[in-house]
């Protein structure tokens, strides 16, 4: 049976993609591939479907747990108290303002008080309340929000529409991290279910509604026809256009674009380079991409254990991992190279491009010194009969094929100076359980959260320290008083321009000691289809919202 | 993941002739040939036996009872057998056109195997970022990679690899299942039970779940998944040599052995054991590229050999990611297993064919 | 003695499971707490460890699991957090389908190239013997890809991913299918060819039966014999080869769900999978047993 669902003639995608990837070296200089302009005026109706490859969650709720997956899905049904424009500032969502006491000790956050939850249930100061104690519960198992909060003590209600956060120290970063998904607010009716219930269908007050949810199969989402709490920035005000979401999981990245192709769904997630390029050279396709708040990807230098305890051989390995044609060339042009540990997308980051210089010599250079002298027979350095070989643990779940590649460049040059890095593509639980005995050498990690906070998570010494599952958020072993010092206050002081001075000196701390190399900003890339309209990305975490989006009938 | 043989099913025990001699063309099958025809043109087997239907394969498969006697009673011709299939190479002058094309192919992935870089020069590590992504033409054979390695060279020397793996996984089964069927056989009552019994477990487990276990126990790699499919593959392997050892041990000219008051390790070693085995040479030839295409399949998870290695299965794990873009980077390797596999099996066929005359 | 052989294959795949899953680094807690790298606190861990019995022992603990399976409870999910059993049963249909299908088609090519090739004349049965030949040797992955990429990506006649109508499952299906009649096809031409030699198909020609009639009634019966045995071992091929099919095709299915499970170590959910696949494998042998009987004139006299 044939399935045509684009008007006029199909092209073989092959020969399109070819052309594509012919065209790639002109697309390098740069391509301003905006959405298909429309003047079109939207329509309600219709079902889009959107295919993830970040995987399906294990619960909807995205208190519990807190990852991606349950954000991307979250955010069609839950929103949060602040949200971002697209300059990073905070602007006002289900709340309307917040306060700081004088010691900055406590927030009064004003709330809206015309929202209502999905199930009825008012949205007030009580709600928020619930929702914090909520995420606090130990038994609701929230790794994301339950550290984003970890210097509120309690929620106090003032009045039905104020809530005040009381703080154990002042937190510079607490309406940030109140704007992320996993801290959004959910009706405290539905909340007293049990999680088994609130995973498979949590209430919030966002457009559209979880109607059912098919293991390893879709999510469902229907519209929410008393919808009245769009964030800043929206198009239109009211209930969404869209009648249905159809929400499916595609694990396999080439089935997924090849999907989107045929026109069997209308949005993906998690595009390949090669398939942004294809999708942007193509006249059917467009691309959204932003660049996701938090750190960058990067490689972390493990320097709590041999050999990147010593700073000579975490420098050599930086001069002599060349980086920059092999970004260039497996990501089409669709990246650029990072020199700062924190992605783009987040204030206070800065580039120490030097700290990054290519140079074999020098590296050899250190290495000698370093006393890594010997070579053996294929060619490595060894020291005392050891050879230099530094163990590189990859979650295939995070890295995506490309990075894989470039990780493989980066065996292969970092091999002429006698480096031996043994690459080791493991499962999550693997790689988690690696990381968690401190069993590599170097590692690329993923962190978003929308603010510069996220630097006093990665590289603070407390957080060598692992949680009781084994985590520890700080995996180059960082342990030096100024940084902490540096973080510890950039966190509470509220004064713009103090923060930016700490964050400077702390990021130059880190460049100085080599113990991370910076790549490329971690980019969202949704692909969609000919037939959807108005879609775009929220700023906080650079999530695609439906409520502005329509589909062609 | 196992191989055909576990078709064999939960084998009854002693069955009449003609069902033995149906049963035979199944279970002879076996390890991915046509075993049928070991029964089929095993002529002078088959003319031995008592029940002219039942012939080695079924002996095989059910391997007691009354489709024993059928190889029991061919008696001392045993030996010269295994002593022909090894040692005549006057086999060769038989072989047809498609089989001298597949010796062909197999002699060039050992010279592949053994000296790479008489076929390909180059360094199949050496990455050239701004050389990605080139199509087949002149220079490339075969195209290069998304780091501009050269897939021709990766992929000559990644025959050695996995013709190991294939190799080495076919004989971790094999040898697993010769302590097994062997055992089985001889060990008594009690013993053959319990080796029965979990081999049965073994054929109603998932291959797949098996070696996903091996793996996610002791990590991605080469050898954990050579290990991996060896496991997955030894039932079979048992359950034919058990068959075997069994018809062999009672046969004539064992018996002859004790009456004459050899020792035991003696009669194991210089009349079972290779008697047993030798049918299982022949299917081992199948074997072989059935385990290659498995590891394969293994690294197309995320579960085979680790990067850069230029293993044919991770190879086409790489370019599964690009095939709507870079068809060549999962063509070539690809091509490389199934011609692989299929010259395996069409030599086997041949080996399986020319059978004990 | 059939049904105690059964029950022992039951239970030594669970066992084996069981143990083998705990031998996999990472911690069930943990894999109940949110999965991998949650930041789960002390106390959740505790309690978790607690309601689920993983501080005891892990003698009692293996007891413990054994006594619920013995009363056919197959226990809850760490990660989906519902029942083992509702989530079998929701994935088992779509599984037993592709796979039934997979089987058929199969079957079908198998048993037609096979009758083609063997009354065409040599060329008909070198080009058979060669498709049989490479088409066992295909991987299917790599097969899957490579239909995506004609039939799906360039000329538009089938979708990529699954769908609710029977077009989504004509991919998935011919992967399945393609490399698995290439094993049944060289086993039953095989057989085949051995049946036109067979003084049955003498004495039936000699009673001045049609060639057709001949073919049909005889040596299609005895070739079929082979494909009707080799179903038992089809079968757990083909749940190794869901695995792969299901998520290169975005399936739901028992293959899938198996993958997913084993990497988040939910130990319950891959425990009763096995079982599910365990008792299926039991099943078909019994099923091709009678089914050999069915088609076997022999077979009927024993």
């Amino acid at each position: 049976m044939p399935l045509r669902r684009h008007s006029g003639p199909p092209r073989p995608a092959i020969l399109r993609s070819l052309a594509a990837l012919g065209a790639a070296a002109l697309l390098l200089a740069g391509c301003a591939a905006g959405p298909a302009a429309t003047t079109a005026t939207p329509a309600s109706g219709g079902t889009l479907t959107y295919a993830t490859g970040f995987g399906e969650p294990t619960c909807l709720d995205p208190h519990v747990g807190g990852n991606m997956p349950q954000a991307l899905v979250g955010t069609n049904f839950v929103e949060s108290l602040f949200s971002q424009d697209a300059d990073g500032t905070i602007v006002p969502w289900l709340a309307t303002s917040g306060t700081p006491s004088a010691d900055g000790l406590s927030w009064d956050i004003a709330l809206r008080d015309d929202v209502t939850f999905t199930d009825g249930t008012p949205f007030d100061a009580a709600a928020v309340k619930a929702n914090v104690e909520h995420m606090q519960d130990p038994a609701t198992a929230s790794s994301t929000a339950i550290l984003a909060l970890g210097k509120v003590t309690e929620v106090q209600v003032v009045d039905p529409t104020t809530a005040r956060f009381v703080l154990s120290e002042p937190d510079s970063a607490l309406l940030e991290s109140l704007a992320q998904t996993w801290l959004a607010m959910e009706s405290p009716t539905a909340l007293q279910r049990t999680q088994e219930e609130n995973c498979e269908s949590p209430v919030g007050t966002g457009p559209f509604v979880v109607s059912s949810w098919t293991k390893q199969d879709n999510i469902t989402l229907v519209r929410n026809d008393d919808y009245n709490s769009p964030p800043a920035g929206s198009a239109h005000e009211g209930p969404a256009y869209l009648d249905e979401i159809v929400w499916r999981f595609i694990p396999d990245s080439a089935t997924r674009f090849a999907a989107l192709q045929s026109g069997q769904v209308d949005v993906i997630d998690e595009m390949q380079p090669d398939n942004v390029v294809a999708a942007e050279s193509s006249d059917q396709l467009d691309v959204l991409t932003g660049a996701l708040p938090g750190a960058s990807i990067r490689l972390e230098l493990n320097a709590g254990y041999a050999p990147f305890d010593d700073e000579k051989v975490r420098k050599a390995f930086i001069a002599s991992a060349d980086v920059n044609p092999g970004i260039e060339s497996l990501f089409f042009g669709t990246v650029d190279r990072s020199y700062s540990v924190l992605s783009s997308g987040t204030p206070f980051g800065a580039s120490y491009p030097d700290d990054f210089a290519i140079d074999p010599d020098r590296a050899n250079q250190l290495l000698d010194e370093a006393g890594w002298t010997g070579r053996d027979a294929d060619g490595y350095r060894t020291k005392d009969g050891q050879r230099l070989t530094v163990d590189f643990p990859i979650s295939t779940n995070q890295s995506i094929p490309a990075e894989q590649s470039l990780f493989e460049q980066i065996q292969a040059t970092t091999k002429e100076v006698g480096f031996d890095v043994e690459l080791h593509p493991l499962d999550l639980s693997s790689w988690y359980a690696a990381l968690g005995a401190w069993d590599f050498g170097v590692t690329s990690a993923i962190y978003t959260k929308n603010s510069p906070d996220v630097l006093r998570i990665l590289y603070h010494s407390s957080n060598i320290i692992p949680a009781p599952s084994g985590y520890h958020p700080n995996n180059a072993h960082v342990s030096i008083p100024e940084l902490d010092a540096d973080l510890t206050e950039a966190g509470q002081t509220t004064d713009a321009d103090q923060r930016e001075a700490l964050y400077a000196d702390a990021q130059k701390i880190l460049s100085d000691g080599a113990y991370v190399l910076p790549l490329y900003d971690h980019l969202q890339k949704i692909g969609y289809g000919p037939r959807v309209q108005g879609l775009s990305l929220l700023p906080t975490l650079q999530i695609p919202t439906f409520y502005d989006a329509w589909v062609q009938q | 993941m196992s191989l055909p043989t576990s078709a064999l099913g939960a084998g009854e025990p002693a069955s009449p002739r003609g069902v033995g001699g149906a049963a035979g063309d199944v279970e002879a099958f076996g390890v991915g040939g046509e075993a049928s025809r070991a029964g089929g043109s095993g002529g002078g087997i088959r003319g031995a036996g008592p029940d002219g239907s039942g012939g080695l394969a079924g002996t095989l498969g059910r391997g007691s009872g009354g489709a024993g006697r059928g190889l029991g009673a061919r008696g001392p011709g045993a030996r010269g057998f295994v002593g022909r299939r090894f040692g005549g190479l006057g086999a060769l002058g038989a072989l047809g056109v498609p089989q001298w094309i597949a010796l062909g192919f197999l002699v060039l992935l050992v010279v592949a195997a053994v000296v790479p870089w008489l076929l390909a020069p180059g360094d199949p590590l050496a990455i050239a970022p701004a050389e990605a992504f080139r199509p087949p033409g002149w220079g490339h054979p075969f195209g290069t990679d998304e780091s501009g390695r050269d897939i021709y060279t990766r992929v000559v020397h990644g025959t050695g690899a996995s013709l190991v793996i294939g190799v080495a996984a076919t004989a971790i089964g094999v040898a697993l299942a010769l302590v097994l069927g062997v055992a089985a056989a001889l060990g008594g009552r009690v013993v053959d039970f319990g080796v029965s019994r979990f081999l049965e477990v073994l054929f109603a487990f998932p291959g797949l779940l098996l070696a996903l276990l091996v793996i996610t126990v002791y990590g991605p790699g080469i050898v954990t998944s050579t290990i991996a499919v060896g496991l997955a593959t030894a039932p079979g392997y048992a359950r034919i040599i058990r068959a075997q050892t069994r018809s062999v041990a009672s046969s004539a000219y064992v018996e002859a052995a004790v009456v004459l008051g050899r020792s035991r390790g003696r009669i194991l070693g210089r009349h079972i054991l290779p008697n047993a085995i030798a049918p299982v040479f022949v299917l081992v030839t199948l074997g072989v590229g059935q385990a290659i295409v498995w590891a394969a399949a293994l690294s197309y998870l995320g579960l085979g050999a680790e990067p850069p290695a230029a293993e044919w299965g991770a190879m086409l794990f790489a370019g599964k990611n690009y095939v709507a873009t870079a068809w060549w980077m999962t063509f070539f390797p690809g091509l490389a297993i199934v011609l692989s596999a299929a010259a395996a099996t069409v030599l086997g066929r041949a080996l399986q064919r020319r059978g004990p005359r | 003695m059939r049904l105690v052989g059964a029950v022992f294959v039951l239970w030594a795949a669970a066992t084996l499971t069981f143990f083998g899953l705990r031998l996999i680094p990472g911690d069930p807690a943990q894999a109940i707490l949110g999965g991998p790298g949650s930041q789960a606190s002390a106390e959740a861990l505790a309690q978790v460890r607690a309601e689920y019995g993983l501080d005891q022992p892990i003698g009692v603990q293996y007891v413990a699991q054994l006594g619920r399976l013995a009363t056919g409870d197959l226990g809850t999910s760490y990660s989906l957090k519902s029942p083992v059993a509702d989530i079998i049963g929701s994935q088992i249909g779509g599984t037993l389908l592709l796979a039934a299908l997979a089987l058929l088609v199969a079957w079908v090519i198998a048993l037609g190239l096979a009758v083609w090739s063997t009354r065409g004349g040599r060329v008909a049965a070198a080009v058979g013997s060669t498709l049989e030949i490479v088409a066992a040797a295909v991987p299917h992955f790599w097969l899957a890809t490579v239909l995506v990429l004609i039939f799906s990506t360039a000329l538009r006649w089938f979708p990529a991913v699954s769908t609710a109508g029977p077009e989504g499952l004509v991919l998935p299906v011919l992967t399945l299918a393609l490399p698995l009649a290439g094993f049944l096809g060289q086993v039953m031409r095989e057989s085949v060819l051995n049946a036109l030699e067979a003084p049955f198909t003498l004495s039936a020609r000699a009673r001045g039966e049609s060639e057709t009639g001949v073919r049909w009634r005889h040596v299609l019966r005895h070739g079929a014999l082979p494909g009707v045995a080799l179903s038992g071992w089809a079968f757990g091929w083909l749940i190794s080869g869901a695995v792969v099919v299901e998520t290169v095709f975005a399936r739901p299915g028992l293959g899938r769900t198996l993958l997913n499970a084993v990497q988040l170590r939910d130990v319950p959910l891959v425990v009763g999978v096995v079982l599910v696949v365990a008792l299926g494998y039991v099943l078909m042998t019994l099923a091709t047993d009678a089914a050999t009987r069915l088609v076997d004139p022999r077979a009927r006299f024993s």
